[in-house]
């Protein structure tokens, strides 16, 4: 089960990340927010940082997925865990690159 | 030397047919658990159901063919297209690739069966008897008629009264238990049932795909479950959860469905891509490229597929950030399929492509599904999404990749594994008539329809209006879809015909160097003869004499001396030889189950709330039954395996095959309930008329018996499964965690007394997640009885301690899913 964590887990991470990041968005937008005494502001600088560390993440990620102690003995399995971990960061940076693109709460 | 061979297999051929063989007679067909006779009863019930769907589309295609039809009135054509969308969705596509996921799978893995037979049972009798109920619905008149989508408010009870919507909603969350059956059948078998060498490399790249696809299944149907339960309960008892007057939001459906729908999408297309990857090598005599490229793109695509949900609601007046994510989503998906499709062209360069007809169908897959997935990502641009949405250019999309992606790669399918179904080869040559009429009639029907929807035309219309521009392109339409029909029913004819009366074939005709080729044609119940070891991922090229060898019984378990249903299990990532798995006999069971739970799901739509606790009593009990015939009362230590090597029981191993099979019907469960929590987060984030007007008190009762009701159950299940490992007494400590279990219930039951279920959204949703608790409690409670019972009767041993790890299990899911719900529930009262 060990290799099947190492395949699913970075993605596993993106999806998890994606969602509490979208999640995070509905409620700066929402009333709660503002009603909390917060601003926007404040509210895109958590996206941004909620952005951040999901990326910092996965770098980890894929740094600690070649690391030895956290390798697979079956070598395709290690180089296949190593591309769904680059696929996984290019998911996480580009699908997050809206919290500094867009407006927010429009 | 020729005949010694032959002999032997015949005489362990011999030996294994009546061990595994059906019952006699018309009762064989209610009893039969193998995989072979459900897999074939499976796609005949698709099959029809694909027959009934079509013929909804051609009435609604006669419906639409000239203006201000008077074919139909608006109550029937709702109730037409709603069925013609739910039964190609729900009854046809995911049922036919599970069809032939449960029929071809073992003898790909070089096993003997379905890591649970039962379950393939159980799973396709729900099917068969809840796409009756739907059909019957139809026939009735009472079919439901709110869109395939069922938004409410529309299939609330005040725009839909009638029981119309309430069949959608019991009757598709009754067939998805065949769904997620399938799924877990196909997770544990692919993990752990494989020849002996299939390491994760060198599984077939269609076992790679399904297990991609039960992992999806397992994860993007709960959502939809849960929805269909809560709108369900709030047409019942007034549980308002999508009226926003008392707190509730229609969106909360609409996240829910399509948390549901866009997976869904990638469900249908997967299996479809794993078909390809196996057909398309073996047309082109050559080998795939790029097998881990396309093992990390079908990985890619799925979960993807889970960040897309919201782009069918970017008309919804989501913010611009929130559509941006999505926007972002649906660019970046088409990046793994489009590694796929190079994937696919490089094989054919690289190789000597023979233009048989599964590969005609293959050809027919790339050009539509190229210009499906297109407009694919036209559509996910946001602004052009604006003005196409609920158009014909969606529905003209939507089957460009449905019928494109999905039916055209299954047909090839069909035909290129006609002979390990039938045992024939094709002799009448409609197949390639068939082809160009279904060519000819579905760009005819659906790439004119992309023009109707740019010049406006909404979906869902029952009738046109003379000089709206329309009425040409529809009429062109029509004519078109009746080819496409025509061209359909060629097919389904053309493999009848050549699967009844076509002469016997030879095993292996494309000369494939899978193992589903390595058997006799058609395949005998038991599948292999013994379980074979692969040093490659194309065995049969690598030993041509592979299938003789497995004939013979020179693999694991060639010697059927114990004369019962075994196989091997072997390591997930390795494919080395761990235990010997022992399969149950022909059963009633799961039919009689099946029909049980029909009753507890149907009898809601008449309000029939005795019945249906009646039944779900019976479904218990049928449950135990079940339960109670597999394991053994003795001890059996290691037993021979063949070749040199002994192997435990599975009744003697740490985590048996039900741990494996629990542990994946949690991770359902799982999503369900984190699905509910993110319903609660959402109401109480976005929908108005919150916060509510009154919170619950937590109290100190409540917390106590929960925190003191996980401590005791957890502990006590651990501690009972140590004394059971040192042959001691385990009552106590199993009583113990039975009490700890009826505290956690009764902490859940205080949540009911403080809140009233049709007062406001936050109500209604702490009653479900108080009901969710209380139901996982008395499950794990009965577990915990039920494992009393087996112990008394000599099923447990300090060597057969598998049955208290299930349960084990069972009792930290219920701990861990109450701490959370009822942590959730509590805490605005603790934060007031």
């Amino acid at each position: 089960m060990s290799d099947i964590l190492r395949l699913s887990l970075p993605l596993t991470v993106w999806i998890a990340a994606f969602s509490a990041v979208y999640g995070l968005e509905g409620v700066v937008c929402s009333d709660r927010w503002t009603g909390a005494g917060l601003t926007l502001g404040q509210g895109r600088a958590a996206l941004v940082a909620a952005g951040a560390l999901a990326i910092a993440l996965q770098l980890a990620l894929l740094a600690g997925l070649r690391l030895p102690r956290f390798a697979s003995a079956l070598p395709w399995v290690q180089r296949t865990a190593a591309i769904l971990a680059g696929v996984a960061l290019v998911a996480t940076v580009w699908s997050l690159v809206p919290v500094v693109a867009t407006s927010l709460c429009l | 030397m020729t005949d010694k061979p032959r002999l032997t297999a015949l005489r362990l051929h011999k030996a294994l047919h009546p061990i595994w063989k059906n019952d006699p007679g018309w009762k064989g067909r209610f009893t039969t658990v193998n995989n072979n006779d459900i897999g074939t009863m499976f796609i005949l019930g698709a099959t029809g159901m694909f027959l009934a769907g079509g013929i909804l589309a051609m009435l609604i295609r006669a419906q639409l063919a000239s203006p201000r039809s008077v074919f139909m009135g608006p109550e029937v054509y709702n109730q037409i297209f709603t069925m013609h969308g739910t039964i190609m969705m729900f009854l046809f596509a995911i049922p036919f690739f599970e069809a032939l996921t449960v029929f071809l799978l073992p003898g790909m893995l070089g096993t003997r069966d379905l890591a649970f037979p039962r379950l393939s049972s159980y799973g396709f009798w729900c099917y068969m008897i809840g796409a009756t109920i739907m059909i019957l619905a139809l026939v009735a008149g009472v079919a439901p008629d709110g869109g395939w989508f069922m938004y409410p408010p529309l299939s609330s009870s005040a725009f839909s009264p009638g029981i119309n919507t309430d069949i959608w909603l019991l009757g598709i969350s009754f067939i998805e238990i065949s769904a997620i059956g399938a799924a877990v059948e196909v997770v544990v078998t692919v993990l752990r049932y494989r020849a002996v060498g299939m390491t994760l490399d060198r599984l077939p790249i269609f076992a790679w795909y399904m297990l991609v696809v039960a992992v999806m299944i397992l994860t993007a149907f709960p959502p939809m479950i849960l929805g269909s339960l809560i709108l369900e309960l709030e047409r019942a008892f007034d549980m308002p959860f999508f009226q926003a007057e008392h707190g509730g939001d229609s969106l909360l459906w609409q996240h829910l469905f399509w948390l549901f729908g866009h997976p869904e999408v990638y469900i249908i297309f997967l299996p479809a891509a794993g078909v390809i990857s196996m057909i398309l090598p073996v047309m082109a005599r050559t080998t795939l490229l790029g097998y881990g490229w396309v093992v990390a793109a079908a990985i890619s695509l799925a979960v993807l597929s889970f960040g897309l949900w919201v782009h069918h609601m970017f008309t919804t007046g989501i913010p611009h950030m929130g559509l941006a994510f999505f926007s972002a989503v649906s660019t970046l998906v088409a990046v793994p399929t489009g590694v796929q499709i190079f994937a696919w062209i490089g094989t054919l360069w690289k190789g000597r492509p023979e233009l048989h007809l599964p590969m005609l169908w293959i050809l027919g897959f790339f050009v539509t599904f190229v210009m499906g997935g297109l407009t694919g990502v036209m559509v996910a641009m946001v602004p052009f999404d604006w003005q196409a949405h609920d158009t014909y250019f969606v529905v003209a999309h939507l089957h460009y990749v449905l019928i494109g992606g999905y039916v055209f790669p299954m047909i090839a399918a069909v035909y290129y594994w006609l002979p390990v179904l039938t045992g024939r080869k094709r002799f009448f040559r409609m197949g390639e008539v068939a082809f160009w009429l279904v060519m000819a009639g579905f760009h005819g029907t659906f790439l004119l329809l992309h023009w109707a929807g740019l010049l406006g035309m909404r979906r869902r219309i029952d009738s046109i209006e003379a000089g709206s521009g329309w009425e040409g392109i529809n009429l062109l339409a029509s004519i078109s879809g009746f080819v496409l029909a025509i061209g359909f029913a060629l097919v389904i004819l053309d493999v009848a015909v050549n699967a009844f009366v076509a002469v016997r074939g030879r095993r292996n005709p494309w000369n494939a160097g899978t193992l589903e080729w390595a058997t006799p044609i058609p395949g005998p119940a038991y599948n292999v003869a013994s379980i074979p070891v692969v040093a490659s991922r194309y065995p049969l090229h690598d030993n041509p004499g592979l299938p003789v060898q497995i004939a013979r019984g020179e693999g694991f378990l060639g010697n059927p001396v114990r004369n019962r249903r075994e196989t091997l299990a072997v390591s997930v990532a390795r494919a080395e030889p761990e235990f010997i798995a022992v399969f149950p006999q022909n059963s009633i069971i799961p039919f009689a189950m099946a029909v049980v739970t029909s009753v507890m799901f149907m009898a809601p739509v008449w309000k029939w709330y005795g019945l249906m606790l009646a039944s779900a009593l019976g479904v218990t009990a049928l449950a135990m039954c079940w339960a109670w015939q597999g394991g053994s009362r003795r001890d059996e230590g290691l037993l021979d395996a063949g070749r040199g090597v002994s192997l435990p029981p599975h009744t003697e191993v740490p985590c048996p095959p039900g741990w494996w099979g629990s542990l994946f019907l949690l991770l359902a469960d799982g999503v369900l309930f984190g699905s509910l929590l993110f319903g609660y987060a959402f109401l109480w984030t976005v929908a108005p008329n919150w916060p509510p007007p009154a919170i619950l008190e937590p109290g100190g009762l409540g917390p106590v018996l929960a925190a003191g009701g996980v401590v005791l159950a957890c502990a006590g299940i651990r501690l009972a499964d140590r004394a059971i490992r040192k042959a001691g007494v385990p009552w106590i400590r199993l009583g113990a965690s039975l009490a700890g279990l009826a505290a956690l219930g009764a902490a859940a039951w205080t949540v009911f007394g403080g809140t009233t279920h049709d007062a406001h959204a936050y109500d209604a949703t702490l009653w479900v997640i108080a009901g969710y608790v209380v139901f996982h409690a008395g499950v794990a409670g009965l577990m915990v009885l039920f494992l009393m019972a087996r112990i008394r009767a000599g099923y447990v041993s300090a060597r057969r301690f598998g049955d208290a790890r299930v349960v084990r299990l069972w009792i930290d899911y219920a701990a861990l899913t109450a701490i959370l719900g009822l942590g959730a529930a509590w805490l605005p009262g603790w934060l007031a």
